[in-house]
């Protein structure tokens, strides 16, 4: 390995030790949250509701528990381990080695992304076993799955690094974040909404997730799959080097 | 002629608070030399090492280290600096061995040079027993001693110390300056800011006062006192802070009166 390989193989690591050191916290408790979220909608309540758009309610919920999954771990894991690292100081000896600011972006990206890969995938093997999931267009499934949690990777990087207490970090996952993805379709599909609720529905960035997630699954979406696919292109590709510029001017990074 | 260790010229550091923490200065560190930067506090002795370490982002002028530019060749020149900072910022989340190992990681030594080298150190500072310990319950001192381990894991030719002292028992203030003494004289360049003038009289080969962001006197300790026209280092760093009165031989003079 180059000397360039392996200081981004440590970051890396770096993010990732994090995360397994307190796995009850980082990986246990969305688990079970994800699984209470089933358990509840999918099977209580969904035993009281008829299909939706023909699929089974559990089946029609479950996409958008793996996207959330995937989503709110990869945000909450980078913007914490950003803000930890800025609060102790420690972020420092990586600030002060040869790391480039994209090799730093990346590693602290990748940490959040693979704690929601481990989280997302998990859910989705428990649910194979609760319900039959399919998995209909596998290759607007992988994209759209990768995209999404490379887009919240980006997100928490970008909050911790502008945050400068855990007061700010809380404020984007639980105001700002929680509601877009409940008011996304997680739970029902915005066809059934009444106006204006199911227009307003159409301008939350996280239905179109939501949706290009389920498609993958089910087969079912209520937008424009190449529509979507390239908005969230565009939107993670601004939003990653919209941080490489904070990264590289060091913006609350450096003094 | 060799690349000097440090070459800062003209270096303006301006926050955007407006406030010039450095106001246009230049230094020369030799490779090989032991350098003593000393000020008050809030002189910039800590932002000049930030900048020059890239944890500040410099407003004007240039630093160079072993002759690469450390804003714009960063990687070369920060491979070439190791730095024990003011404050013991150590990651709560890793233990003792972990927090040196992955520091030579940022810095790309393979992983049986870094096992090597973190024994080494654990041993030199005292920290095997602590190994596995998570750094978060570590006693100051302790923290202390990690915190130079790591800024000496990568090998690095200039080793920045920043009030490395501050705070620690003697035992640890001697083993420390024997071991510096001791990498000094097998050739690394030691730039070090201390409140402990004697400390800097004892060990360094020159010397820089440092005052509200501006390099106000250099040389060696008894060039310095020359200058001030005074006995010693002591007396010439009262000098410098307009603290006259509290020089040890103006005190006994007055006890004697």
């Amino acid at each position: 390995m180059s000397s360039a390989q392996i200081r981004f193989a440590t970051l890396w690591r770096r993010e990732v030790n994090r995360f397994m050191k307190i796995k009850k916290q980082t990986l246990g408790a969305p688990l079970l949250e994800t699984f209470l979220y089933i358990s509840v909608f999918g099977a209580a309540l969904g035993s009281r509701i008829d299909k939706l758009h023909g699929i089974d309610y559990v089946v029609f919920v479950i996409p958008g528990l793996i996207m959330m999954a995937w989503s709110t771990n990869a945000f909450a894991n980078n913007s914490s381990s950003i803000l930890q690292q800025k609060f102790q100081g420690a972020i420092q000896d990586q600030l002060s080695s040869p790391a480039s600011p994209a090799e730093l972006l990346l590693a602290f990206s990748l940490g959040g992304f693979m704690r929601g890969l481990i989280v997302a995938g998990l859910t989705f093997i428990a649910s194979s076993f609760l319900v039959d999931l399919p998995v209909d267009h596998i290759l607007v499934l992988v994209p759209s799955l990768l995209l999404v949690g490379f887009f919240f990777s980006q997100l928490g990087v970008l909050i911790g690094v502008r945050a400068e207490q855990f007061d700010d970090v809380a404020f984007a996952q639980t105001f700002v974040l929680q509601p877009l993805i409940f008011l996304g379709g997680v739970f029902y599909s915005a066809q059934l909404l009444p106006q204006p609720f199911e227009t307003l529905t159409h301008f939350n960035p996280i239905y179109y997730m939501i949706n290009l997630v389920r498609y993958g699954f089910v087969g079912f979406s209520e937008v424009s799959i190449a529509l979507s696919l390239l908005a969230l292109t565009a939107a993670t590709a601004v939003l990653f080097f919209v941080n490489l510029r904070l990264f590289t001017t060091g913006y609350r990074l450096r003094a | 002629m060799p690349e000097n260790a440090l070459q800062i010229d003209d270096l303006v550091k301006r926050y955007p608070t407006g406030v010039e923490a450095l106001r246009g200065v230049s230094l020369e560190i030799r490779p090989g030399e032991m350098f003593g930067l000393l000020g008050p506090n809030g002189a910039g002795k800590s932002t000049l090492i930030h900048c020059t370490t890239g944890l500040a982002q410099v407003t004007s002028g240039t630093i160079a280290i072993f002759g690469h530019d450390a804003i714009v060749d960063y990687g070369e020149a920060r491979q070439a600096v190791g730095l024990a900072p003011q404050e013991p910022n150590v990651d709560w989340f890793l233990t003792v061995a972990e927090t040196l190992d992955y520091h030579a990681g940022y810095f790309g030594m393979p992983k049986k040079a870094r096992l090597a080298r973190t024994e080494e150190l654990l041993e030199t500072f005292s920290l095997t027993e602590k190994r596995d310990e998570r750094t978060r319950t570590l006693s100051g001192g302790m923290k202390r001693r990690l915190i130079l381990a790591r800024a000496m894991m990568h090998r690095p030719r200039l080793l920045i110390l920043d009030e490395p002292t501050a705070g620690v028992d003697v035992e640890l203030r001697l083993e420390l300056w024997h071991y510096v003494q001791r990498i000094n004289r097998e050739g690394t360049t030691i730039l070090l800011t201390t409140h402990y003038i004697e400390e800097a009289e004892q060990l360094c080969d020159r010397i820089a006062f440092i005052n509200s962001g501006e390099i106000v006197g250099e040389g060696t300790s008894a060039e310095l006192a020359s200058r001030y026209g005074v006995a010693n280092l002591e007396d010439a760093y009262l000098a410098l802070v307009g603290r006259k009165e509290l020089s040890r031989s103006h005190v006994e003079v007055e006890v004697e009166a």
